[in-house]
């Protein structure tokens, strides 16, 4: 029989690999808002184990690009909306990035890099001077010198702090003392385990065991009875994707008990939620899980449109409704609708001349117009007014570094899958928590 | 010690729903000589027909039945529409690797704006708990090894003691041959994809319900672990298959419980490059059931 040469296989792979290499160069022009359409990049994971970031970042895009369209545009430009697939995998994420930029040269925002890529592809967009809004929480942007790059949440360890202050403090329960840390091997969910760690141990609390899991793996069962064994009063845990498969594991060897469990802001989302519902069902993920999140009204002008075009959204990307409470869905929508009126504000499509003036809408000026969405503050540009945008997550106010920072609440899950504010930190337990987690 | 024992009998439960899939595969590649990548998107295609089959309120040893029969049907059309005309034109095997794979990214591209990239499960897939000793295990999990077991033996059964048994491994050793001594060596090779493309369905609603959750995504993860075990055994023997399944569902258990689970694939996977430097052959090469015929 014929056997399989795996040396003739090489050739073969690096002309495949060259191939999509190749790519076209184009160069953006820069004086007024130009003409044709106008592109928003969506670089995030679409597949792979994090495939489910990906489309509440496209879902923001979609449900922005209307309210801009339907407004008369920027200048009279329409907005569109394209996916670049990272797979979650920085060796992907770099030939994805490069070939947005190089073959878009009508780019005037970027959004989603997640922290599985954001180190690898916030260089490559910060070098194409494309303002970006990412989705990562990684300390290393705290004090990012890349100026074209945007963070509309906090940095992973306040998510961390405020998943310890639920299980220390949390509405409901005793303070949970032992604490089995249950996160993906990946990058962005181990972001959380070392600050989670400092703060728990700290106030008196035992890390009961640190499991590191393999994202995707068929099962986790010694998994769970190696964490089982060592008895946690609750699970600290950010596994996307595999959440059902471990969560179920508990449940089955734990002789169909639950053990309460503390998700991070991540977990507040409809594909973790129908995941985890389906694997343990609704009645246990109602009564066994807590989760933080960024405190949101999902009220209000800004929220109302966001709302009306995400529904409507539906008709280019059907799962676009369930998006309705993800705050990553609400800042990029936000994002996006910063970029369009900081365009307008300074009569231009080049980044490097409107990438500044989105800080200055998103912060506002002394006597600046509160504006809630792209209609109203396109007519206050108009009208020569300055503006603040206040959108549908709320107010941001970016640093030096364009990190906007703002406070977690305690949320909760209802049988629909909406989220349910379950309370808040005192000042003095976020005084508590930081001092010990060493902010 | 008795973390040991438990992943002892959670290593058999992977080993079992490893070898079903690793089986066909070997299959496969042996008989047909196509090293089909597209085998755990058939995998995953098949583990949502079960599950749309168990949304409908039935019973998932029937969702079962039935995605074993799609794997079977998508197999034998995949052969006949996509391959065979590429074999025909005399594709040199490298080429059919790269349309192997060009299908499997067709498959899960197609798939996707069907079945959604969120994560389902089946509905009552777990069953009773049961302790034997230290070893935990549900009753689906038993009935999972059950079933492995069994097919293990048809399979065995089905090489060594049947006509068509006999004939797969003339094709195997020499299709020219076999063809020349009067067997009908297409026909065989049709069943063989029939054969092979059932295991793979069951193989891939195996897989699901061990994992209680899946998605599209673990089309390429069973995929990965599927090569493993069939390499590791030596491509092309169904026996080397079974033993690759064994020592790849008991590594990766028993490493779990002992070292870091972290590094549960990386253990398993360094075995295999270890096994690869040693015997670059697999383990069974010159011995297994698709050597000679007999």
């Amino acid at each position: 029989m014929k056997r399989f040469e795996p040396s003739r296989l090489v050739p073969a792979l690096v002309a495949a690999l060259l191939l999509a290499a190749c790519g076209g160069g184009s160069t953006s022009s820069g004086s007024g808002l130009g003409s044709g359409d106008l592109l928003v990049g969506v670089i995030a994971p679409f597949t792979g184990a994090d495939a489910g970031l990906g489309p509440a970042y496209y879902a923001a895009c979609l449900a922005a690009a209307p309210s801009i369209n339907s407004n008369g545009g920027v200048g009279g430009r329409q907005v569109k909306c394209q996916q670049f697939d990272t797979r979650g995998e920085p060796a992907d994420a770099v030939p994805a990035a490069n070939q947005m930029v190089a073959s878009n040269s009508n780019l005037m925002a970027v959004v989603g890099c997640t922290s599985d890529e954001a180190a690898t592809v916030a260089p490559i967009i910060d070098r194409a001077k494309i303002p970006m809004f990412c989705m990562t929480g990684q300390t290393e942007f705290n004090k990012t010198t890349l100026k074209y790059f945007h963070r509309l949440v906090p940095a992973d360890i306040y998510d961390a702090y405020a998943m310890v202050g639920s299980a220390l403090f949390g509405p409901g329960h005793s303070p949970y003392k032992k604490a089995a840390l249950v996160f993906g091997n990946d990058i962005g969910s181990q972001a959380f385990v070392q600050p989670a760690t400092n703060a728990f141990t700290k106030l008196g609390g035992t890390i009961a065991i640190n499991q590191p899991i393999t994202l995707g793996a068929p099962s986790y069962r010694t998994e769970v009875a190696a964490m089982l064994a060592t008895h946690p009063d609750v699970i600290l845990t950010e596994a996307l994707g595999s959440a059902g498969t471990y969560l179920k594991e508990v449940k089955t060897q734990n002789g169909g008990q639950m053990i309460p469990f503390i998700g991070t802001s991540a977990t507040i989302d409809p594909t973790w939620f129908q995941q985890v519902k389906d694997a343990i069902g609704v009645d246990n993920l109602v009564k066994y899980y807590a989760g933080v999140d960024l405190g949101y009204t999902f009220s209000g002008p800004a929220y109302d449109e966001f709302l009306t075009n995400l529904n409507a959204a539906a008709s280019t990307f059907a799962n676009a409704p369930k998006y309705k409470q993800r705050g990553s869905t609400l800042h990029l929508y936000d994002g996006i609708i910063m970029t369009a009126l900081a365009m307008l504000a300074t009569n231009s499509s080049d980044p490097s001349v409107y990438n500044p003036k989105i800080k200055e809408i998103a912060n506002g000026t002394s006597g600046a117009t509160v504006v809630n969405t792209f209609k109203d503050g396109a007519a206050a540009i108009k009208a020569g007014k300055s503006i603040r945008f206040v959108g549908a997550g709320g107010e941001n106010t970016f640093d030096q570094y364009n990190n906007s920072v703002s406070g977690y609440i305690w949320v909760a899950y209802d049988a629909q899958g909406n989220e349910i504010k379950a309370g808040q930190m005192t000042p003095q337990q976020t005084e508590q928590i930081s001092n010990a987690g060493g902010i | 010690m008795n973390l040991l024992v438990e992943a002892f009998g959670f290593g058999l439960v992977s080993m079992s729903v490893i070898a079903i899939a690793a089986v066909g595969f070997t299959m496969q590649f042996g008989i047909t000589n196509n090293i089909n990548l597209a085998y755990g998107e058939v995998m995953i295609s098949s583990a949502y027909v079960a599950y749309y089959v168990n949304r409908a309120g039935i019973s998932i040893w029937i969702g079962m039945v039935a995605g074993a029969l799609f794997g079977a049907v998508f197999s034998f059309l995949l052969n006949r529409i996509v391959y065979s005309p590429f074999i025909r034109k005399g594709t040199s095997q490298i080429g059919m690797v790269i349309v192997s794979l060009a299908v499997s990214l067709m498959i899960a591209n197609l798939l996707l704006p069907i079945v959604g990239y969120d994560y389902v499960s089946y509905q009552n897939s777990t069953g009773e708990l049961i302790h034997i000793g230290s070893i935990i295990l549900t009753t689906n999990q038993i009935g999972i090894m059950a079933v492995s077991v069994a097919l293990m033996v048809l399979i065995h059964g089905l090489l060594k003691y049947t006509r068509l048994g006999k004939a797969m491994r003339a094709t195997a050793a020499n299709p020219t041959l076999a063809r020349n001594c009067g067997i009908p060596t297409q026909r065989v090779i049709d069943a063989v994809w029939l054969i092979t493309g059932a295991l793979c369905g069951l193989a891939g609603v195996v897989a699901a319900m061990n994992s209680d959750s899946f998605a599209i995504v673990n089309g390429a993860t069973f995929l990965i672990t599927v090569l493993a075990a069939a390499v590791l055994g030596g491509a092309g023997q169904p026996y080397g298959a079974m033993i690759g399944a064994v020592l790849i569902g008991l590594i990766t258990e028993l490493s779990a419980a002992i070292w870091s689970p972290e590094y549960k694939e990386v253990v398993a996977f360094g075995v295999l490059v270890l096994v690869m430097v040693l015997r670059p052959q697999g383990l069974l090469a010159r011995r297994g059931a698709m050597a000679a015929a007999g």
